[in-house]
């Protein structure tokens, strides 16, 4: 407590004791006038208490209250009622930041992925035709077609079992 | 009149229904309104003197509460928690009041005609007509006083003398420093002690 307002106020009201009680009281000038100020705002205060206390003004028609106000609240809710904290605070810088983070790490693995898979000038084009006349179950069903590949010699054999018949173009070549 | 239950025994239970507000359920929240419209509406009524007035600020005060309820995290009571909305809501009303009436609001130029004393005053039993009339006299001399101190003056002196409310619990309702409510309980006592010394020394 540093002022004299905050100390007399504490005084008033009973809230100083022991030590802090004895130097106030030494420091006032006429403990007299002081205990009669004291005892007019307790006065003041009971006249307050009396006149103005929740007994003494009436509210009418309290249930009218209540109703008027399930109205507004049932007219303005949900779409007016501010979230929780919780769900309101789910996009955090952090959160943010993260989901970015493992965004982007996705995104270069799918590249590196498809960029090694990708190597469209070492593939042959005739196993383009031959895969294509494979997925077609009505010319060739029970084809199957089997690849060696030694990355070493760089060469490739490609077997090819069940084909009814070879792609016409493959076959002009 | 509605009796309100003391604050010791609904508190158990306020909490839950807190929760239960939380969860959007209304019918909970219509049970802290019933719990604590009448005070609310009284500390209300004591701020602006204005019945009208005061059951819209209520009302407002507690839509503010219902729609802000998420954010309450139990650190004070529910009670304390609303009277900062309540408190906020009457001082901003009166704070623009007193812009629009150009500052006349705080002073002696308060219309009284705009209150009807025999309206707000529930009698504990029939006082004679004299008796009534004196006590009217009385409140109304109480409310040109309140009437000449500033809102804050006037919300602090309210939920100390009438309230009973604590210093730390006036500064958390007020969003001010315990030593800020104690200075201005000073300055409040002092001034309505000027105004009404020969009310609370007569009767």
């Amino acid at each position: 407590m540093k002022t004299f307002e905050e100390k007399w106020t504490a005084w008033l009201d009973g809230e100083l004791s022991g030590r802090d009680l004895a130097e106030f009281e030494a420091s006032l000038p006429d403990k007299a006038v002081a205990e009669a100020e004291k005892e007019a705002a307790h006065k003041l205060g009971a006249l307050l208490k009396e006149q103005l206390g929740a007994h003494a003004v009436a509210m009418r028609n309290e249930d009218f209250f209540s109703h008027q106000l399930r109205e507004r609240i049932a007219r303005e809710s949900p779409l007016s009622r501010e979230p929780a904290p919780e769900a309101s605070t789910w996009w955090t810088v952090r959160r943010l930041l993260w989901t970015g983070a493992a965004s982007l790490a996705l995104f270069l693995i799918c590249a590196v992925f498809v960029m090694r898979e990708q190597n469209p000038g070492e593939q042959s084009q005739y196993l383009t035709q031959i895969l294509s006349a494979r997925v077609d179950p009505a010319v060739s069903p029970n084809a199957t077609i089997s690849m060696f590949e030694t990355t070493q010699d760089k060469v490739t054999v490609l077997w090819v079992e069940g084909l009814q018949s070879l792609p016409a173009d493959y076959a002009a070549k | 009149m509605q009796t309100e239950a003391p604050l010791a025994q609904v508190d158990v239970s306020e909490l839950d229904l807190v929760k239960q507000c939380q969860a959007g359920r209304t019918e909970a929240f219509d049970q802290l309104v019933a719990r604590y419209r009448t005070r609310v509406f009284a500390m209300i009524y004591n701020m602006v003197h204005n019945e009208q007035d005061a059951w819209d600020l209520a009302q407002e005060s507690f839509i503010k509460a219902w729609k802000s309820i998420g954010r309450f995290r139990g650190r004070s009571s529910f009670y304390t928690w609303i009277y900062r909305i309540v408190m906020n809501v009457t001082i901003d009303w009166l704070r623009k009041k007193q812009i629009k009436g150009g500052g006349a609001e705080f002073d002696d130029a308060i219309e009284l005609k705009e209150i009807e004393p025999a309206s707000r005053t529930v009698p504990k039993a029939d006082p004679l007509p004299h008796q009534r009339m004196e006590r009217d006299e009385i409140r109304a001399r109480i409310d040109r006083a309140i009437a000449q101190i500033s809102p804050e003056h006037r919300a602090v002196i309210l939920m100390k003398e009438i309230e009973d409310m604590q210093y730390h619990e006036i500064a958390e309702a007020l969003g001010c420093s315990i030593g800020t409510v104690m200075s201005r309980l000073f300055y409040a006592r002092k001034k309505l002690q000027n105004l009404l010394r020969d009310v609370y020394e007569n009767i």
